[in-house]
C-alpha cells in the first residue's frame, strides 16, 4: 500500500512539476495579492481581524486554484482511468491528500511570512498563531480534496465546486480568522479547544472520504 | 507454473437512464480461452469490457473472478487483469518508461526496455508521451496491459490506430499470451475476432 501511494505522490509531484500550472497560478497569486494589499494600505496599521481576514482571504484564493486541479486534470486529460487500473481507489485518495496538504502547506509557508513582513505584523502568540495557520491548513486541504474528487466526476465542474465547498468552508475559515486574529492581538490566553477543533474537523472529513471515496471514484 | 484463472459473467444488464445498453449477458471462460465482444457501434462493447474488469457498474447481474478457484475480492481484481482501451489515456507529461514504471509492480528496468524493443518504442522511451502519435500511443497502451504479466488481459480495439507493423507486433504478442492467459477482446475488427476461440456479439447476444 504504502509503495503505491509514494508512486502516485512522486508521479503528482513529476507531473506538477513539469506542468507547474497549479503552482505558479497559486504562487503567482499569493505574491501579486500580498504585495497589493500592502501597497494599498501605504503602512497603515490595520486591527488584528482585518489582519487576519486579510491573511486567510489570500492563503485561501491562493490554494484553492491548485487543489481542487488535481483529480480535474486526471479526468481532463482522460488519464483517470489509467490511474484507476494502477491503483485502489483507497491508495489514489491518500496520495492525492498527501499531495493537496504538501502543495498547500507549501503556499502557506509563502504567504505567511511574506504577508507578515510586508504588514507589519508581528504575532503576540506565534506559537498559537502559527498552529492555527497549520491546523487551518490542514482542514482546507481535506475538504478540497473530497470536493475535487466528486466535482471532477460532475459534468458541470467550475460552478459545482464553489457551490458544494461553500457549506464545508465556512466553518473552518470562520474559526480559522477568529483564531488567527486573537493570537496577533494578544490578551486573553488563547483557547487551544478550538485549534483542536480545527483538527478533529479534518479527522472527519478524512475519515469519512477514505471510506466514501471509491463509490465516487467508480462509474456507476 | 501459472495460476489458473477463471471468469463468471452472470446475467448483466446496463441502463443509462432509460436506455437499455444491454442485457442478461452471461459467459464463463478459464485460462487459456480467448474471447471477443463484437457488436455495432454504441451496443455497448467497451461497457461491457469495462463492467468485467469493475470499472464500471453494472445494473444488473455480477461478474466473478477465480484464481486457483478461489474467489477473487473485487477491489483486488486490478491486480490480476490488464487493460488496455483507446479511452485509457497515459501521462502525457511523463516518459514512456515513467508511464510503464508507474504501472508497473516490481519489474526489471531490462524486461522494460525489451518490451519498448518488441513494440518498437526503444528509440522514443525518453520522451514525453504527449507528442506521441495516435499509433505510439496505442502500442504503449497495449505495453502497460501487459507489462505485469496479467492473468487475464482485457483489450479494447486493440489495433486501433495501428499501422499494418504494428497490428502484426500485437497480434502475435497476443497469439503468444493465449495459452498461459484468459483474454477477451471487444472488437468489430475481423482480424482481432480471428486471434478468439469464440466470441458474442452483444446486440443479438449469440453465443
Amino acid at each position: 500500500m504504502q509503495s503505491r501511494i509514494i508512486k502516485n505522490l512522486r508521479k503528482d509531484f513529476l507531473i506538477e512539476f513539469r506542468n507547474r500550472s497549479a503552482l505558479n497560478i497559486s504562487f503567482a497569486f499569493a505574491g501579486i495579492t500580498t504585495l497589493s494589499v500592502s501597497l494599498a494600505c501605504g503602512g497603515a496599521s490595520l486591527s488584528s481581524q482585518v489582519n487576519a481576514v486579510l491573511l486567510w482571504v489570500i492563503i485561501f484564493f491562493s490554494g484553492m486554484s491548485g487543489l481542487s486541479h488535481i483529480f480535474i486534470r486526471e479526468e481532463e486529460e482522460k488519464t483517470a482511468l489509467f490511474l484507476s487500473l494502477c491503483s485502489d481507489p483507497e491508495n489514489i485518495y491518500l496520495s492525492k491528500l498527501l499531495f493537496n496538504i504538501i502543495l498547500f502547506a507549501c503556499i502557506t509557508a509563502l504567504v505567511t511570512p511574506l504577508y507578515l513582513f510586508f504588514m507589519q505584523v508581528v504575532p503576540v502568540y506565534i506559537l498559537y498563531f502559527i498552529s492555527t495557520v497549520a491546523a487551518g491548513s490542514l482542514a482546507v486541504s481535506s475538504i478540497t480534496t473530497i470536493l475535487g474528487a466528486m466535482v471532477a466526476k460532475a459534468e458541470s465542474r467550475g460552478s459545482l465546486f464553489t457551490v458544494i465547498s461553500f457549506p464545508v468552508m465556512i466553518p473552518v475559515l470562520w474559526i480559522s480568522i477568529k483564531l488567527t486574529a486573537d493570537s496577533i492581538e494578544g490578551g486573553a490566553p488563547p483557547e487551544v479547544r478550538s485549534i483542536l477543533f480545527l483538527l478533529a474537523f479534518s479527522g472527519v472529513i478524512i475519515s469519512v472520504s477514505y471510506l466514501v471515496f471509491k463509490f465516487i471514484w467508480t462509474e456507476n | 507454473m501459472h495460476n489458473k484463472y477463471s471468469l463468471n459473467v452472470n446475467k448483466i444488464s446496463k441502463r443509462f437512464g432509460r436506455q437499455l445498453l444491454f442485457r442478461d449477458i452471461s459467459f464463463s471462460l478459464v485460462t487459456g480461452d480467448s474471447f471477443f465482444i463484437t457488436g455495432p457501434n454504441g451496443s455497448g462493447k467497451s461497457t461491457m469490457l469495462q463492467i468485467v474488469a469493475g470499472l464500471q457498474k453494472s445494473t444488473s447481474g455480477d461478474v466473478s473472478f477465480f484464481m486457483d478457484e478461489k474467489k477473487i475480492p473485487e477491489d483486488e481484481r486490478f491486480r490480476h487483469f490488464g487493460f488496455a482501451s483507446p479511452a485509457m489515456n497515459p501521462y502525457d507529461t511523463l516518459t514512456a518508461v515513467e508511464n510503464i514504471m508507474f504501472a508497473s509492480s516490481g519489474i526489471k528496468k531490462e524486461n522494460i526496455d525489451e518490451m519498448l524493443n518488441l513494440f518498437g518504442l526503444y528509440p522514443h522511451r525518453e520522451k514525453h508521451v504527449g507528442i506521441y502519435s495516435s499509433g505510439m500511443k496505442q502500442r504503449l497502451r497495449i505495453i502497460l496491459s501487459m507489462i505485469n504479466s496479467p492473468g487475464i488481459l482485457l483489450l479494447d480495439e486493440p489495433s486501433s490506430n495501428l499501422d499494418s507493423e504494428g497490428k502484426d507486433i500485437v497480434f502475435s504478442a497476443i497469439e503468444k499470451l493465449r495459452e498461459k492467459t484468459l483474454v477477451i477482446i471487444a472488437t468489430n475488427e475481423h482480424d482481432e475476432m480471428k486471434l478468439c476461440h469464440k466470441g458474442i456479439d452483444i446486440a443479438e447476444q449469440n453465443y
